[in-house]
């Protein structure tokens, strides 16, 4: 155990090192800035609607529903994938260390990529927002807490199952946005129970349960029954928890066969 | 003393492709060169021994261990993989520091070994620059930098020489034997004969991911000795010389071309027919301007072997 937490560590703090002026960083940071963008041009243009329905609408139509999953799958996809498109997987592969570290290592820098951008990019949608002048709710607490603790929440949820999908699958980015926009949306749409096997589903929880007025005005945040924020949070930390814990199982015992 | 390697009806193969079949053999130790020529399966067996990937069937233990995502295993071996892929953002020292750390080693201790290692292979002026900005020949010094930094008993090294301008290229074998001499075994593969022959006797042939032959060089050689060579030879009287070549011990056809400039010959003899050569043509007047041998490479060899 203390040989996987020292070579996660180390693995970790090595990715950081390398993590920030690569492209795909810049890719991150350019889509994260588009829901501030969005908010800042609507602020800017409207005399209509209120700074805290704008704040709830981008944040959770483009922030969260587009810029989250999407973000965390670029980062989150290229966890073990990069490693063996570089072929580089071979030096980490080839030393004594728990397989698992190389996921748990190169997906904590990940993750701290997402938090950074994602915390960035909702503080400062709801700061943007708030610009409108027209009456009504302004951006309070309710809303900006609530929207950056689930962009963080599904950072972190949604670059952990992408990760895993780079252990299991040749082609996690197909897999990943297959998933995000096909299968949750579609599991979304369908009646009884099935929205509770989303991931948007307990971010939709958290913030109903803890946000202000403003988001109710958001399509789908007054209608339907939801779960508390606690047990959003807690059913997600288990899934991510047992996501990671079989791609840890997975990458111990699969090869990774590069071509020269 | 134990084997270095043991391999029993070892298979490999990668969907419909096949990469080894039914390998059964066991490696002492010391300097071994895996010849073939390329897709004979070197880099498959170099892969299942360095426990990068898992055979198909069968079973391979090197130092006594299945070598596959075995920790064990990989502290006391060095890979020097044949891709030419490096961190290209890191320096030559921070890739292999990094590496050694892995390894288990000390900040401290890592850099220092990581200096020792990279001047070993000759980068000591270039450890400080990024390896995106190092040359082929560069770039393969770092790799075999990090497979012998921390000091392994068996280094695994997939065509290391590759790449390399000559200077480079017999610093690295002063490099292997000088592995060798301080008892670190080593697994070098090459489709270059000559390349492997100034490193070691002790060889293995693969083709088409068999084995086609194990053992020391002159018994390879003794194979070839009995495999007719061609020579072509352009010339201005190819007449004349052929004359003169009839009797010459070992020389089995003689094939001369239409305009009378070339003349292809088979000998069993390669080396003694090139002695005789020169003092033979000089009698004819033959006026050589070229000779080649075309079947000397080591495809040849396998050719010949597996036919």
């Amino acid at each position: 155990m203390a040989g996987l937490a020292r070579s996660t560590l180390l693995l970790f703090s090595t990715q950081m090192s390398r993590v920030w002026w690569s492209r795909r960083t810049l890719f991150c940071l350019a889509l994260a800035g588009a829901a501030p963008a969005m908010a800042w041009i609507v602020a800017s243009s409207t005399t209509r609607v209120p700074a805290g329905a704008i704040a709830a609408h981008v944040g959770w139509l483009l922030l969260l529903q587009v810029i989250v999953p999407l973000l965390a799958l670029v980062c989150g996809s290229a966890v073990i994938t990069e490693e063996i498109e570089d072929r580089t997987i071979t030096y980490l592969f080839s030393r004594p260390i728990p397989r698992a570290a190389v996921l748990l290592g190169r997906w904590l820098a990940a993750l701290v990529l997402v938090s950074v951008l994602l915390g960035l990019s909702a503080a400062l949608t709801a700061a943007l927002a708030s610009r409108s002048a027209a009456p009504g709710p302004a951006v309070d607490r309710g809303i900006t807490v609530p929207l950056v603790e689930a962009a963080l929440l599904g950072g972190a949820v949604y670059s952990g199952l992408f990760a895993a999908a780079g252990v299991f699958f040749r082609h996690p980015m197909i897999v990943g946005l297959g998933y995000a926009f096909a299968i949750e949306g579609f599991l979304a749409n369908l009646p009884g129970r099935n929205q509770a096997l989303t991931v948007q589903y307990y971010l939709r929880s958290l913030i109903a349960d803890t946000g202000s007025a403003p988001w109710r005005t958001v399509e789908g945040f007054s209608s339907a029954r939801f779960e508390s924020a606690h047990s959003s949070i807690l059913t997600l930390a288990v899934a991510l928890l047992l996501v990671l814990s079989l791609a840890c199982w997975r990458i111990s015992r699969r090869e990774f066969v590069l071509s020269a | 003393m134990s084997a270095l390697l043991v391999a029993r009806e070892l298979a490999r193969w990668y969907g419909p492709v096949v990469g080894l079949v039914d390998i059964s053999l066991t490696l002492e130790g010391g300097i071994i060169g895996l010849l073939g020529p390329n897709g004979a399966g070197k880099s498959t067996f170099l892969k299942l021994v360095a426990g990068e990937i898992r055979p198909s069937r069968g079973t391979i233990l090197v130092l006594g261990r299945d070598p596959f995502a075995n920790r064990a295993h990989f502290a006391e071996t060095g890979f020097c993989p044949q891709q030419d892929a490096l961190y290209g953002e890191m320096t030559g020292l921070a890739f292999v520091t990094f590496l050694l750390r892995l390894s288990g080693w000390s900040k401290r201790e890592a850099r220092a070994q990581a200096a020792r290692a990279l001047e070993r292979v000759g980068l000591a002026d270039a450890m400080h620059r990024r390896t995106r900005e190092y040359s082929r020949g560069m770039r393969q010094r770092a790799k075999i930098a990090q497979a012998i930094a921390h000091g392994p008993r068996l280094l695994v090294a997939d065509e290391p020489l590759s790449g390399l301008d000559p200077i480079a290229r017999r610093s690295v074998v002063d490099l292997l034997l000088d592995l060798a001499r301080d008892g670190v075994h080593i697994l070098v593969s090459s489709h270059v004969l000559h390349e492997v022959e100034g490193l070691t006797r002790n060889v293995l042939l693969l083709h088409r991911g068999r084995v086609l032959a194990q053992g020391e060089v002159p018994e390879i050689r003794t194979l070839l000795s009995r495999h007719p060579r061609k020579v072509d030879i352009h010339l201005r009287d190819a007449r004349a010389l052929a004359r003169a070549l009839v009797d010459l011990p070992g020389v089995r056809a003689l094939h001369l071309s239409q305009d009378e400039t070339s003349l292809g010959i088979e000998t069993s003899d390669l080396e003694g027919f090139l002695a005789a050569l020169p003092a033979v043509a000089a009698r004819a007047r033959a006026g050589i301007r070229s000779l080649e041998t075309p079947d000397a490479g080591l495809e040849a060899v396998f050719d010949y072997l597996v036919n």
